[in-house]
């Protein structure tokens, strides 16, 4: 039992810090309608930004997390500007597409950009606090600690901000409806913006939280943006509270699935086909994910 | 009698081109035709299936994986003779596309996107971990096509394999079968409202895409020598994307240019190393946001402005909506 | 009409001589020697970057003293990506273009299988410098040398090792490539034979979140005293932080034995304390045992990249004195000539003095370079260099017999 419980609660954490990385993802795409496939290469910069924060500029950690999220939303802003916004013109007739290839292609500039720029050498920024919580059986790094918390701050924060601000409503406003929202004076273009800019910074903060757990490289994004896709789908793509869910159910299941497959040998590497076969069942038989909304656009 | 398009004339010209290369060029430059061939035969199948049928596929380079494992395994576990192995291979891959395009009928745009990233993933990493059967990341031999050392006969092959492909994709283009595709790609709900039977015309475009796919694997295979899992991971479906969006997603001759001039940039390229990828990054996105046809029929329609009156739309370069 | 045809016919000449007008211009005189290794993903970059700096170094000293034959040298560098496709590419593009006399590099065995079809295919020496799996010198082409040990050469002896210490649980923990597979069946069948009881666990190298896993190794009963990973790239990094960060290794219970990526100075960066008592299997002399060359190599390779040599940079640097060597011996550059010359040679390095012998059994003994040293390597001081650190095996040059724990 101690030892479900060991797994479960280390899945749990690891899951908050998923859910953190899917809900840049998942802001982006109730507003915009778009999945962004350069999220993983955000995640990367947020944790190279970070890193120079805090060893170049001898910053404090969090600060170096802070001014990483900063760093990122200015970058998502102008990327959104510059090459997403010309989507909702009539130049561009398949949307869709559209959106798909120049996030991905995003993905292959940033990734190989990295690897030029910040050196093919592992980098890792001090650990926010050393050693681990023992509380008899249970072990939990406080790193992975601070970073689960400082994930449902921002987790909480994010919510509390699409419901009770003014720009949060705007916001959600655009989500349920763009149309609508046009309707009471919301300039739905200019919420396409700050919600790509948003969803850049939490993009860049999980990074950048994550990168004392594990180590920085160029290509560090691509595992967790797989992982974020994951969790989007399960949480309905575009609910906050779905991704979530479907960020600690994704950390439990790979929690739990390595600790009692069968063959260790394979348990590492079927956890991760798992999680893709969860997507891949969910979009299958329930596309408004475990925890979908009603008003997903569906066509 | 009509007579040849430009785009005819220019298609004409790069074959003949291609057809004389191994006469004039060195063992390199036939080796490295090779392998463009593989990604051709790639760029033009993804270009039918994501440009013309609208359905953005991430799993074709898995199809390509497919192919040539199942052709390779044939070989080596079930002693299978080569053409028997292939036709296996090709059964499978077609089985296997007609499967998923049924499982996607409902799906469109990002969701078909990410369904088929997660397909992909599965398979690669059923690859990576049944090693007792694949070999995982040893890799898994395969045997030569040709005796002799030359690559002029893989590179032969190839061209013929694109050429082959090519022209039964526009041959199916052609047919009522391409006015149906593009129908269900524009709106999907018109099209089977106006009585166009959405589904066989879906599973149709998957399983001839596929089938494309899995050929270029076994080539690749056999020319390569050695198949590993990697061939089937994100990055080297991103190289295929780019190749097509950049020569012209809607269009396969401008797809296989892409392609070629793409893959052969970054050989002649390599002296700066992952700058060539920044690059491709870069050109993706540019050609995507200001020449969404991509580069080679804007060349083509360039041409075409200054020219009047304009000529009939061959059957090779597809009208552009808008 | 004219027009469009000439501009149709100005892209397609430009497509169809770009590729040739980039041709690198040599000097008619220079000798040509290609490398091949990653230098990015998904191949090792960090391992194929070492490698290739070492190369550069050797080359720059040896043009510096005036060549040999009187010829400079010239090396052409291909990233090969971990992905066999590309290395066979290189490989072509180096032989028949480059027209080199021989490729030298390598740390992808995958790899280096499909390279070494092409080498054998136009006869041209090829010599591995960090390539493990068997297959690679078992093929028997008399085209193909190593240096680096076969996985059977080493993992045979390590596994050895860990049966002498005492050690009766043990857990490896391995790439899912051919030199993480191909080792830890190496550890496991020798396990196997000496009936100690093993545990394998496979990871990707992609994977970052090694946890799980490692708190089920934790919870066996009983709970293994020994982790050997045999993992190349930076995943051991994670492995090594996480582990220790749970309490599980190293520890005074589990010792955790990981393979040369932890020579690098980010181990200190990444793993920070954790990385003491960390058991390292390293290719390389202890500094003990370095000739003159291997100093002046360590201080200039340090100076020159502003951070100290692992074992693979050492390897790198004598690939190319082998070849050079061979090329004084036969007196030409000529493929062939190489070829016999290098079953001829025996070149002192820095890290060994090399001979490539011709008999046949096992297979995998063909050309394959036989007395690799290697020593195990405990760091017990934070920061500390790899030279600096413990050696706890082999004896004759072991600096203690306790294992700290």
């Amino acid at each position: 039992m101690s030892y479900f419980l060991l797994l479960a609660i280390n899945g749990l954490v690891i899951g908050l810090i998923f859910a953190l990385v899917a809900s840049g993802l998942t802001l982006v795409f109730s507003v915009l309608k778009v999945v962004n496939f350069g999220h993983g290469s955000l995640y990367m910069l947020g944790g190279y930004a970070s890193y120079y924060l805090i060893t170049a500029l001898g910053l404090p950690s969090l600060v170096g997390v802070a001014g990483a999220m900063i760093a990122l939303f200015v970058f998502g802003v102008v990327f959104e500007r510059l090459v997403i916004a010309p989507m909702y013109t009539d130049k561009v007739e398949r949307k869709d597409e559209y959106a798909i290839i120049v996030t991905f292609g995003l993905t292959i500039l940033l990734t190989n950009l990295g690897l030029v720029v910040f050196g093919p050498f592992a980098k890792s920024p001090p650990s926010f606090m050393t050693g681990a919580l023992i509380l008899g059986p249970l072990i939990l790094p406080y790193d992975r600690l601070i970073a689960a918390i400082v994930a449902v701050v921002l987790l909480v924060g994010l919510t509390v901000f699409l419901k009770r601000t003014a720009l949060g409503q705007a916001l959600d406003a655009v989500s349920q409806s763009r149309e609508s929202a046009a309707v009471i004076g919301i300039d739905p273009r200019r919420m396409y913006t700050v919600a790509f800019g948003l969803g850049s910074a939490l993009a860049g903060g999980a990074g950048a939280l994550i990168a004392p757990i594990f180590a920085q490289s160029p290509s560090m994004g691509d595992l967790p943006a797989v992982q974020a896709f994951i969790i989007i789908v399960l949480g309905g793509m575009g609910s906050v509270g779905g991704s979530i869910a479907g960020g600690i159910l994704l950390g439990l299941v790979q929690g739990l699935g390595v600790g009692y497959l069968p063959d260790p040998n394979r348990a590492l590497a079927y956890t991760q086909a798992f999680g893709a076969l969860l997507l891949v069942v969910t979009l299958l038989v329930r596309p408004t994910g475990l925890f979908g909304r009603s008003h997903l656009r569906l066509e | 009698m009509m007579r040849p398009s430009v785009a005819q004339w220019t298609q004409g010209l790069l074959l003949a081109l291609a057809l004389l290369l191994p006469l004039v060029s060195g063992p390199y430059w036939i080796h490295v035709g090779a392998i463009a061939w593989y990604y051709a035969l790639l760029a033009a199948s993804w270009a039918l299936l994501a440009g013309y049928a609208g359905q953005f596929s991430f799993a074709h380079v898995a199809f390509a994986a497919l192919g040539g494992y199942a052709s390779a395994l044939c070989i080596e576990l079930l002693a299978f003779p080569l053409p028997l192995a292939i036709l296996t291979a090709v059964l499978l891959a077609a089985v296997v596309g007609a499967l998923i395009g049924a499982l996607v009928l409902r799906l469109s745009g990002p969701y078909l996107a990410l369904f088929t990233l997660a397909i992909s993933e599965i398979f690669r990493l059923v690859l990576v971990a049944e090693e007792d059967i694949t070999r995982g990341m040893q890799g898994l031999s395969v045997p030569s096509l040709f005796s002799g050392n030359s690559d002029v006969p893989y590179y032969y092959l190839g061209l013929g394999l694109v050429v082959l492909a090519v022209g039964a994709m526009n041959g199916l283009l052609a047919t009522r079968v391409g006015l149906f595709l593009r129908a269900i790609r524009e709106d999907e709900g018109a099209a089977r409202a106006s009585g166009v039977d959405t589904t066989r015309y879906k599973i149709l475009v998957f399983v001839v895409t596929s089938v494309i796919a899995a050929i270029a694997g076994i080539y690749y295979g056999h020319f390569i020598g050695i198949l590993t899992p990697n061939m089937a991971i994100l990055p080297e479906m991103g190289l295929v994307i780019a190749m097509a969006v950049i020569g012209g997603i809607e269009s396969l001759p401008g797809s296989v240019i892409g392609a070629v001039v793409v893959f052969l940039l970054s050989e002649s390229l390599r002296s700066y190393g992952e700058w060539r990828f920044v690059l491709m990054g870069l050109v993706l996105i540019l050609v995507q946001r200001f020449a969404q046809n991509g580069l080679f029929p804007m060349l083509e329609q360039l041409g075409h402005r200054r020219k009047e009156p304009l000529p009939a739309v061959s059957a090779m370069e597809e009208p552009r909506g808008g | 009409m004219k027009r469009n045809l000439h501009l149709h016919l100005g892209a397609a000449l430009a497509l169809a001589t770009l590729p040739f007008a980039t041709l690198p211009a040599m000097a008619e005189d220079s000798i040509a020697i290609g490398w091949v290794g990653p230098l990015s993903p998904p191949g090792n970059y960090s391992g194929g970057q070492e490698m290739q700096w070492a190369v550069q170094l050797g080359v720059d000293q040896i043009n510096k003293a005036g060549g040999v034959l009187g010829r400079q040298i010239n090396v052409t560098y291909e990233d090969t990506k971990g992905q066999p496709a590309e290395g066979s590419a290189a490989a072509v593009r180096l032989i028949t273009k480059d027209n080199v006399s021989a490729i030298i590099g390598e740390f992808h065995s995958s790899v280096a299988l499909a390279e070494i079809e092409e080498a054998h295919k136009y006869g041209v020496p090829w010599v591995g410098t960090d390539v493990w799996a068997d297959a690679i010198t078992a093929k028997q082409y008399p085209e193909v040398f190593r240096l680096a040990p076969a996985n059977s050469l080493v993992y045979v002896k390590a596994a050895d090792w860990t049966v002498e210490q005492g050690y009766k649980n043990i857990a490896i923990v391995a790439e899912n490539t051919d030199f993480g597979q191909g080792g830890a069946k190496v550890i496991a069948d020798e396990l196997k034979a000496k009936n100690v009881p093993y545990t394998m666990a496979t990871v990707d190298l992609n994977q970052q979140d090694f946890t799980p896993a490692l708190l089920r190794l934790m919870n066996q009963s009983p709970r293994p005293d020994a982790i050997q990973m045999v993992i190349a790239g930076q995943a051991q990094y994670q492995l090594v932080k996480q582990a220790c960060q749970l309490g599980l290794a190293p520890t005074a219970e589990t010792a955790l034995i990981g393979s040369s990526g932890l020579l690098q100075k980010e181990v200190w960066e990444v793993d920070g304390p954790c990385a003491k008592n960390l058991l390292i299997v390293n290719v390389a002399q202890p500094k003990s045992q370095w000739n003159d060359k291997a100093k002046d190599f360590v201080k200039a390779f340090t100076e020159r990249y502003n951070r100290a040599p692992t074992g693979v940079a050492l390897e790198a640097y004598d690939t190319l004195g082998v070849v050079i060597e061979a090329i004084k011996k036969a007196g030409s550059a000529d493929r062939a000539a190489i070829i016999k010359a290098m079953e001829e040679i025996k070149h002192e390095g820095v890290n060994a003095t090399y001979t490539f012998p011709t008999d046949k059994t096992p297979d995998w003994a063909f050309h394959q370079f036989k007395d690799v040293p290697f020593t195990i390597i405990q760091y017990t001081a934070e920061n500390q260099s790899p030279e600096d650190a413990a050696i706890v095996y082999p004896k004759k040059w072991a600096t203690t017999d306790k294992i700290a724990k």
